[in-house]
């Protein structure tokens, strides 16, 4: 009888969710891998095909290079992100004079639209009118200028910065939330014991951070991974594919060519790979919960 | 099974055939309206291909307008439908809201974009094309120009598509800096490399390019295959995927462009210049040419400094080679009527007054466009159009069609490899080669 009533009272709690998370997760999840069987005419008309789609995805070096794009974006991304982040963080926890100041210079790109900040980028990596290297030159490290968004070689590493600008911010506040929690007598007890505040972050804090350090990895992992707009209106993929990611593929695949089917198979490919590297990242990472 | 259960399964069952009647499918019924049916004022939307707020916009505004007024109960609603609209509004047409009327859903040149037409979505408008014009006495049809009207044909002989404009790809140059240091604006492709050394010399970065954007690289192989090969058989093996790239006419186009590539005739900074800016450095004197599509002007309308000097030119020709030494490359803004349309004689009535002579005329002069009604002069701000249409032996297809076909990955990359010093010609070629091979099945 309890147990009767207490499910009426759950239910109506979690219905709200329930039905956002089939609406706007599970349907679409489903009807994608239902669409990744069929093929599409350009009006819209559909046929079954099968397991073709996901065989010619095997042979097509299109997708093989976007995905290596996508990790690759995913990888420098993070190499760019996470130094900084923690150090930020960490000098942001040092009590600084003026610090609300530095939280918001640092916070600020977050809350400018995606692609305010691409076109502004896009602006600045510019070799004749942009500032970089009309500043290098006049600096008088002209043999560093390049042509950032034109240069397959450095196109994709000026685009993970422009991710990482506008998005470091946000890491920022997680990884200061991370060190707040850190419990001070134990760092007060490292200080006693004669360690230095390198020693300390590097031997106290940041083993205590790891957990927080996993999750916030498989985070990036995944929103770098489905990265979109930067990349389409920074280069739309170019200088001839160096910055083409799966997502822009795909997005070129459905709605340029109409080929739905066929972007449905690398979405839904897509999507294991990321599972896949979650599962990867957080079983390497994993270690016994430190209790404080 | 209990009432509660079979209410249920009822509405599952009558929730699953509606999802399966809406998938899949023709556009299906089609309102047919007799070409004599009386026009009568009501809600209508149509797709437009400048941007709110230009001149171009404003033009099409005021047109709008004009209907609205001598049809009482008009509404006319213009809907931004260029490029980079164009995934949201075919999302439409295959949900069957499409806007009324809408460009680039039928092109007659380019078998990938007539499925529209084939599927039925699209008013089949040969019977209003044929019907005669009360004032010149002669049918709608006969008002646009013999080059359009491939564009606007299908198979099976119906035509499904206006052209509102039409587009050529011209070589513009600056005809002050080319006056003042004395160069003679190119009519061969040694003429060219002369003007190019020429421009280099007066300290004038000679041809304004995107990096940023394939095909518009991609335009100048494009008219070196025309040149050096000739069309069919360049459509053939880079687009329809029917021919190969045997022909040394191929090689030869590649070499010529890297001819201009090793000259350094480039824009400086080329790569990661997007098209905006290139085109914005041909206007502000940076770069003395620039291969581009006639809607230069008016999409730059607003930028062109009062007193700059434009001329036009077609693409060079190559002695010796084996193409069309004087086909254009172009295309037709072509715009198309929903078959779903509830105001079918209004559309129609709105694609006459837009397709008229004196509207072509007023938008020539006023705008800059390039019409493909007959007898509409090209727009006076690009003197030497008029030369360059009359002496073009004919207009083909630009691009080939490549945009829209599965070779689309295949063929500009490698030549954007070539602009960028990655390929050589003859790595090129062989790319090319191989990826239309992998592509194509051949």
């Amino acid at each position: 009888m309890f147990r009767r009533s207490q499910r009426r009272i759950v239910i109506p709690f979690l219905l709200p969710a329930l039905i956002l998370t089939g609406l706007f997760f599970l349907y679409p999840l489903v009807r994608a891998g239902i669409i990744s069987f069929e093929h599409f005419s350009r009006t819209g008309r559909t046929s079954f095909t099968g397991g073709e789609q996901y065989r010619k995805l095997v042979d097509d070096p299109s997708y093989t290079r976007a995905l290596k794009n996508t990790f690759l974006l995913t990888f420098i991304g993070a190499c760019m992100l996470f130094p900084p982040a923690v150090a930020v963080a960490w000098a942001l926890h040092q009590k600084l004079y003026g610090e609300s100041f530095f939280r918001f210079v640092v916070f600020a790109p977050a809350v400018l639209s995606t692609a305010v900040v691409a076109l502004m980028w896009k602006f600045i990596y510019h070799p004749t009118i942009g500032l970089i290297d009309p500043a290098l030159r006049s600096a008088g490290l002209g043999a560093l200028a390049r042509t950032w968004l034109g240069d397959p070689t450095t196109a994709l590493p000026a685009i993970a910065f422009t991710v990482v600008w506008q998005g470091i911010g946000i890491w920022v506040v997680l990884l200061s939330a991370g060190f707040e929690r850190l419990p001070v007598e134990v760092l007060e007890a490292g200080r006693v014991d004669g360690a230095g505040e390198w020693a300390l972050f590097r031997r106290i804090m940041l083993p205590m951070l790891r957990d927080l350090m996993r999750i916030l990895l498989v985070l990036w992992v995944v929103q770098s991974m489905q990265s979109f707009a930067f990349v389409q209106i920074m280069t739309r993929g170019g200088p001839f594919g160096s910055t083409d990611v799966v997502s822009t593929l795909m997005y070129r695949t459905a709605f340029d060519q109409a080929d739905f089917g066929y972007a449905a198979a690398m979405g839904v490919t897509l999507l294991f790979v990321m599972l896949a590297l979650t599962v990867i990242v957080n079983k390497v990472l994993k270690r016994d919960v430190i209790q404080y | 099974m209990s009432a509660r259960a079979r209410a249920i399964m009822a509405a599952l069952s009558a929730a699953f055939l509606a999802t399966a009647a809406c998938s899949g499918g023709k556009g299906g019924s089609s309102h047919a309206a007799s070409v004599t049916q009386p026009v009568k004022g009501g809600p209508i939307e149509a797709g437009v291909i400048p941007a709110k707020g230009t001149p171009s916009y404003n033009f099409l505004r005021d047109l709008a307008n004009g209907l609205e007024k001598d049809y009482p109960g008009t509404k006319m609603t213009l809907t931004f439908a260029n490029t980079e609209a164009r995934p949201g509004l075919e999302q439409r047409w295959r949900s069957g809201k499409g806007p009324d009327l809408d460009y680039g859903m039928f092109d007659g040149t380019n078998p990938n974009l007539q499925d529209w037409a084939n599927d039925d979505f699209l008013v089949d408008l040969t019977p209003y094309l044929k019907q005669q014009n009360p004032q010149t006495g002669k049918p709608w049809l006969d008002s646009f120009s013999p080059t359009a009207q491939p564009f606007m044909k299908n198979k099976d002989g119906k035509y499904y598509a206006v052209p509102t404009e039409a587009s050529l790809t011209v070589l513009f140059y600056n005809a002050k800096i080319f006056k003042d240091h004395d160069i003679k604006p190119p009519a061969t492709w040694d003429e060219l490399l002369t003007a190019v050394d020429q421009l280099k010399a007066a300290g004038v970065d000679p041809i304004a390019v995107t990096g940023l954007f394939e095909p518009y690289m991609g335009m100048w192989s494009d008219y070196l295959f025309l040149r050096s090969v000739g069309y069919a058989k360049t459509r053939a093996a880079l687009s329809d995927c029917t021919g190969k790239l045997d022909d040394p006419g191929f090689a030869d186009g590649l070499t010529k462009l890297q001819q201009l590539r090793d000259k350094g005739a480039f824009l400086k900074g080329f790569q990661g210049t997007d098209f905006t800016a290139a085109q914005a450095s041909f206007f502000q004197g940076k770069a003395g040419m620039i291969l581009m599509g006639s809607w230069l002007v008016s999409e730059m309308k607003k930028s062109i400094p009062p007193d700059f000097q434009l001329g036009a030119i077609g693409f060079p020709s190559l002695p010796g080679g084996h193409g069309d030494q004087t086909a254009l490359m172009g295309g037709e803004q072509l715009v198309s009527l929903n078959a779903k349309s509830d105001v079918i004689p209004l559309a129609i009535e709105w694609l006459k007054r837009l397709t008229s002579k004196q509207t072509q005329t007023a938008r020539a002069k006023e705008i800059g466009e390039v019409s493909a009604v007959n007898d509409v002069g090209a727009p006076p701000e690009m003197p030497g159009m008029d030369k360059v249409m009359k002496s073009a032996s004919t207009m083909v297809p630009r691009y080939y069609g490549i945009p829209d076909s599965k070779t689309k990955d295949a063929v500009y990359p490698e030549i954007a490899k070539l602009f960028f010093g990655k390929s050589d010609a003859q790595q090129t070629l062989n790319n090319l080669k191989s990826n239309l091979s992998r592509v194509c099945g051949n």
